[in-house]
């Protein structure tokens, strides 16, 4: 089955058929998200060999345990970014030693670190998305990018800032609220073929 | 023991994956009982998602890795049996600890029985990969769209017939109590053989019916049957039985 007749399948029939042990239809899962589970680990990693192990093992483990997305729950490119992201912090984390030595230090440059990275990201951001960033308050915003592009925990995050964790927690909360708002009135909510 | 109020605030910094193992653990314990609370996470994971979405040109040769990993799936030598206690607990069947000596000795023509198939798995794998990568273009049929709609079936629970650690198949079941073959990896068996599929009602082993020498499509009802803690596959003679005469090769757990 060559990948042109795949293009009525939706997400969710294609994991059917990957359960089925249907290579071509991992193949097409890879096609339509492979590019997102990878830019995202190549975004916290920093680091393009770690992305492609991240990547290979996220699509190894829809393979091995197709079962684990459940379609009433979300889309299928959220479920292969969400595991994506988490394995990439997990790696991250894995300098958590090395980082919390350096946390001191840190939280005097992480406001250069923050405006540098942001810079990375802003290429291969979607516009609606950096739209609905950008309009969030400065706070809100940098407590996200802190905790979900540079893997920081939010206890970190308020040692980053130097400010209460519960402080930090509320303004992840809010922010993120905020973003789904916009991103839903802007129709971009969920990535679903 | 984390309250609702404690997990709800901590849904977002969550869904960032901002929360470390000890806490993160106790949230999702909680979530898995509070409905409200798993609604919350999963928009928050859209939300985070979205906000992950940067597309990035895939590298050469990345998929190539991958696809040289896929066969291994399918891999069954040296599967271990699931323990007989295992379905021994859900039916009537004895357990080597208590069945009396001639008791003792059925078990132990049923677990060489067992061994045979598991043999057999092994030696069918190669014809088993055949038949299943067959059914590739068999997603347009009528029976594979109901299948994908009871997927998509809110309340909708997935049942894994497992092997010890090997999955043999998947079945979904859907509130309105109908229940369909998702995935099978079991070998075709010899002629004169058949798969049999059964529900364990308040210990007892109930047939849901026949599923052939090679499963694929497969539909049953267990409307009006309540007490499913199982589902099990045996094999049996091809005219089936009325209770089961070998030892379960697969066994799932049926959540109330």
């Amino acid at each position: 089955m060559g990948m042109d007749k795949f293009n009525d399948i939706s997400d969710a029939q294609l994991v059917t058929m990957v359960a089925r042990y249907d290579e071509v239809a991992l193949a097409e899962v890879y096609r339509r998200h492979g590019g997102a589970v990878y830019g995202l680990a190549r975004r916290v990693l920093n680091s393009s060999s770690e992305a492609e192990d991240v990547t290979q093992e996220i699509f190894l483990r829809l393979w091995n345990q197709p079962e684990r997305f459940d379609p009433a729950r979300g889309t299928l490119r959220s479920y292969l970014m969400t595991q994506s992201h988490a394995r990439a912090v997990d790696a991250v984390r894995s300098l958590a030693a090395r980082r919390r030595r350096e946390m001191n230090e840190a939280s005097q440059t992480a406001r250069s670190a923050y405006d540098l990275a942001r810079e990375a990201w802003d290429h291969v951001l979607s516009d609606e998305v950096q739209r609905a960033l950008a309009a969030l308050p400065d706070e809100e915003r940098r407590a996200i990018e802190l905790a979900y592009f540079q893997g920081h925990t939010y206890v970190q995050v308020a040692e980053i800032l130097d400010e209460p964790e519960g402080t930090v927690k509320g303004r992840i909360r809010n922010g993120m609220r905020r973003m789904r708002s916009a991103l839903a009135v802007a129709g971009i909510q969920g990535v679903e073929q | 023991m984390m309250t609702h109020d404690e997990a709800y605030e901590l849904l977002a910094p969550l869904a960032l994956d901002a929360v470390d193992g000890g806490t993160r653990d106790e949230i999702e314990s909680h979530v898995r009982d509070c409905a409200r609370c798993q609604s919350e996470l999963d928009s928050f994971r859209e939300t985070a998602a979205a906000l992950g979405n940067g597309v990035e040109p895939l590298p050469d040769g990345l998929w190539t890795s991958i696809a040289a990993h896929l066969p291994e799936r399918v891999n069954l030598r040296g599967v271990a049996m699931p323990p007989l206690e295992r379905f021994a607990t859900a039916s009537t069947a004895p357990t080597l600890a208590s069945a009396p000596r001639r008791g003792r000795q059925v078990v132990a023509v049923l677990l060489s029985v067992a061994a045979v198939v598991i043999a057999l798995m092994a030696v069918n794998l190669a014809h088993a990969n055949s038949e299943v990568y067959q059914l590739r273009g068999a997603l347009a049929s009528a029976r594979e769209g109901a299948v994908v709609s009871a997927l998509a079936t809110p309340g909708h629970q997935l049942v894994d017939l497992r092997s010890g650690d090997v999955r043999l198949a998947q079945f979904v079941l859907v509130p309105n109590g109908n229940g369909y073959l998702v995935t099978s990896s079991m070998p075709t068996l010899e002629t004169g053989k058949t798969y049999q599929l059964w529900a364990i009602v308040d210990g007892t082993p109930v047939s849901l019916g026949l599923l052939g020498r090679t499963p694929s499509t497969v539909t049953f009802t267990i409307t009006g049957t309540s007490g499913v803690s199982a589902l099990a596959v045996s094999v049996e003679p091809a005219s089936g039985s009325q209770r089961p005469t070998t030892a379960p090769i697969a066994v799932g757990t049926v959540k109330a």
